[in-house]
């Protein structure tokens, strides 16, 4: 009986040497224990569909070193108002005043400016929008170190949305919980007020050593 | 789905957005045949690409020679500045190309404007040049995909796109 192709037995497999001829089933077996080569993945942990709530938890993180996130038409309930992060520490939620964050922001009529903080109670990623209909946010941020004790906690972040006047504004910045802990949690929440919807997704860039 | 410019044209569509799904466009060795030209995207709809003047964009203008530029528009009849910012040709400068990574958001919504976000760098002969930010088309209804073409002009061989679903 061939075993990948190889009578009586396969070379042994693993991530970035594998040898012979492989059914579906083989493809799934060794992509389970991490022995088939797939470059670059990008691995969806968790989406949430929202639905008018204060904020919205991912609690389940892996032990990726670099997460990514996406939002997707996120509707505000309150006008005029950008979307926060902030991070579970062990399983704690920080609130101090102890987040730094610093972003380029820029409006279609043409208004630009800067923002930044050192000692804020939340990260400002996605700027700001409005509630009424087609006021959305939109975007993507990527987390580093989360999951690393010994490291802080960073962030980059970039979004597109409609404010309440309505133009369209975007901004791109980044961002640090400058504390070496175990972040366990992300929540995202808005300034004020509720999400009224939208579509949030995390994942891991899983990598190979 | 990737395609790469074998001989030289004068634009490139892509299509196939049909979920609700963030998607997202790499674009690399992006040059122009035609020396100085600025990149134009713009949305497809059942894969024409839409030329009505309801194209708004933001872009920081990131660069290496001087102070930075603000690019904004309201009511353009394309997005301005995605891969492209005065990029050079071959001929004015070997190893030249325009490059980008954009997301696009609610394409798929019949009910939403189509969002993008923009990270680019290219260069012209005095520098580096960077437009980043994001732009909106404020047509509410689906659209399938983008079209790019430069300014003016050709887009020479070698230039990479790929669009990605990211699921």
């Amino acid at each position: 009986m061939s075993e990948y192709g190889y009578i009586p037995e396969a070379p042994e497999q693993s991530f970035g040497n594998n040898k012979g001829i492989f059914t579906p089933k083989d493809i799934y077996d060794l992509t389970r224990a991490d022995k088939y080569t797939n470059y670059g993945q990008l691995e969806l942990i968790e989406t949430q569909t929202v639905s008018n709530v204060a904020t919205v938890d991912f609690t389940t993180l892996g032990t990726y070193n670099v997460h990514f996130m996406t939002f997707n038409d996120i509707h505000s309930a309150t006008n005029n108002v950008l979307t926060n992060v902030r991070f579970y520490e062990n399983e704690v939620l920080e609130t101090g005043a102890v987040y730094q964050y610093a972003y380029q922001y820029g409006n279609v009529a043409g208004s630009f400016g800067e923002s930044r903080s050192t000692s804020n109670t939340r990260i400002y990623t996605l700027m700001n929008l409005g509630n009424a209909t087609n006021e959305t946010a939109n975007g993507y941020t990527y987390f580093y170190n989360l999951t690393d004790s010994s490291k802080y906690s960073f962030l980059t972040f970039h979004s597109m949305t409609i404010n309440a006047t309505p133009n369209g504004n975007m901004n791109f910045g980044s961002a640090v919980l400058p504390q070496a802990s175990t972040v366990t949690g992300i929540q995202v929440l808005m300034q004020s007020g509720n999400i009224t919807s939208g579509t949030i997704s995390l994942y891991g860039i899983k990598e190979y050593s | 789905m990737t395609i790469t410019v074998s001989s030289a044209v004068a634009s490139v569509t892509l299509t196939g957005i049909d979920s609700d799904d963030v998607y997202m466009l790499a674009v690399s060795n992006c040059i122009p045949v035609t020396n100085g030209q600025n990149g134009e995207l713009r949305v497809t709809k059942s894969g024409t690409a839409q030329s009505d003047a309801n194209y708004d964009f933001a872009f920081k203008g990131l660069r290496t020679d001087t102070t930075f530029s603000n690019l904004a528009s309201v009511g353009s009849s394309k997005w301005t500045y995605p891969i492209g910012w005065s990029t050079s040709n071959t001929s004015a400068e070997a190893g030249v190309s325009g490059n980008a990574i954009i997301y696009l958001y609610n394409f798929n919504s019949s009910s939403e404007y189509s969002f993008i976000t923009v990270e680019t760098a290219t260069k012209y002969s005095g520098g580096t040049l960077a437009p980043t930010g994001g732009a909106l088309h404020k047509v509410a209804s689906a659209s399938d995909g983008v079209h790019f073409q430069w300014s003016s002009g050709n887009i020479d061989v070698g230039a990479v796109f790929t669009l990605y679903r990211v699921v």
